[in-house]
């Protein structure tokens, strides 16, 4: 849980990157760090194997000014994808605000986005907290890959219950939606301290902002979460 | 309703108080107090040296994965972490369930004297925190407070 410092008039957000290994986490954090005005960020810290696999995790922190009269501090966080760093990923979704499940699009890593998600789940869980009460986004990563899932298909396994979350169709390379990610899940969670907070969460979220129309057809089934 | 948790102005003196003393006592250069999640709920000395909140991370990274290892042999946690560098040195102590505190000190002082003196630092700090706690107090703000725009732009 975040703090709010009065003295200095700063609010701090932690949100995780969350999602299965090589699905693009880091990316996502290596374009935002690129491209966000350098005022407003510091260094981009990972803590990786010589290979370039995130180890323990990826830390990157933003500044804003989007409540009035105060610093609102981002910090970006991803979690190691494989699966052995499991009780690292507990580690860093400790006192989270907010998630982006990042799920790699290829029909081959469907079942993996599909562990990772139930794996999130868990680990949640055993913080006791729900995923419904946490302010979530997901992210249908590599949209321009030849062999991507459609995206409802990608809806069907990963957005298939009774509080649909938000969803975006997203190309980290290139960083298209990247940063339409970010606000989502940043507007989020700030809506969730207001105090119309009831309001906001009775109007039914957006779903799956495209890059570009969905043509392909599916191959082969996972099952859904 | 979701609240956030709120140091008043008058809770950063009292914390300022507290690690200004200690600071002063021990002879060191720098302490950060974090939750364990990496958040930094107050700093005392010259910060100019480094970003804060990154420090505060990978502090709280490091607590966490020694707490695993703890685990591993049998204890609840290492509730002190010393790094020992050349010129520099870093200290953590647990402060309580949900927090740290970080020290950084050079040749003018010692770890025994650091690892002394936070031990009622460490506790202050914690007296102060739980007091917190049980005084419930929230911070809310309007939707309309929130700006409409893209928080962050692709420049």
């Amino acid at each position: 849980m975040s703090i709010i410092n009065y003295a200095s008039r700063e609010i701090q957000f932690k949100i995780v990157y969350y999602g299965p290994a090589l699905c693009g986490k880091t990316t996502n954090l290596a374009y935002i760090h690129q491209r966000v005005n350098p005022q407003n960020r510091g260094d981009l810290v990972s803590l990786a194997t010589a290979a370039d696999r995130t180890l323990f995790f990826d830390f990157l922190p933003l500044n804003a000014v989007v409540i009035k009269g105060f610093v609102t501090k981002f910090q970006l966080y991803t979690v190691p994808g494989q699966v052995i760093y499991n009780a690292t990923r507990q580690l860093v979704l400790r006192s989270c605000d907010g998630l982006v499940f990042v799920a790699d699009s290829q029909w081959e890593k469907m079942e993996e986005n599909v562990e990772s998600f139930k794996n999130l789940v868990d680990n949640l869980v055993r913080q006791n907290v729900a995923i419904d009460d946490v302010p979530c986004v997901l992210e249908y990563n590599k949209r321009d890959l030849p062999n991507v899932a459609p995206l409802n298909y990608m809806e069907y396994v990963l957005n298939n219950r009774k509080k649909r979350l938000q969803s975006f169709e997203v190309i980290s390379s290139t960083g298209q939606n990247v940063f339409a990610t970010l606000n989502a899940v940043s507007q989020i969670l700030l809506h969730k301290f207001s105090k119309q907070s009831e309001v906001t969460q009775a109007t039914p979220p957006p779903v799956a902002i495209p890059v570009e129309p969905p043509t392909r057809t599916p191959e082969k089934r996972s099952a859904p979460v | 309703m979701n609240s956030i948790p709120v140091l008043t102005v008058k809770d950063v003196a009292m914390l300022d108080g507290v690690l200004g003393d200690f600071l002063k006592k021990a002879e060191a250069d720098l302490t950060v107090v974090i939750d364990r999640g990496g958040n930094v709920i107050s700093q005392f000395g010259d910060m100019s040296v480094m970003d804060v909140t990154i420090f505060a991370a990978l502090a709280a990274g490091s607590f966490a994965a020694t707490c695993e290892l703890a685990r591993r042999i049998g204890e609840i946690e290492f509730n002190a972490l010393y790094h020992q560098g050349n010129g520099s040195h870093m200290f953590m102590n647990s402060v309580d369930d949900d927090t740290i505190m970080i020290t950084v000190f050079g040749a003018d002082t010692n770890v025994g004297l650091v690892r002394y003196y936070s031990v009622a630092a460490g506790q202050s700090v914690a007296a102060i925190l739980k007091s917190l706690r049980h005084a419930g107090h929230g911070f809310t703000f309007d939707a309309s407070d929130i700006s409409a725009a893209p928080i962050f732009a692709d420049s």
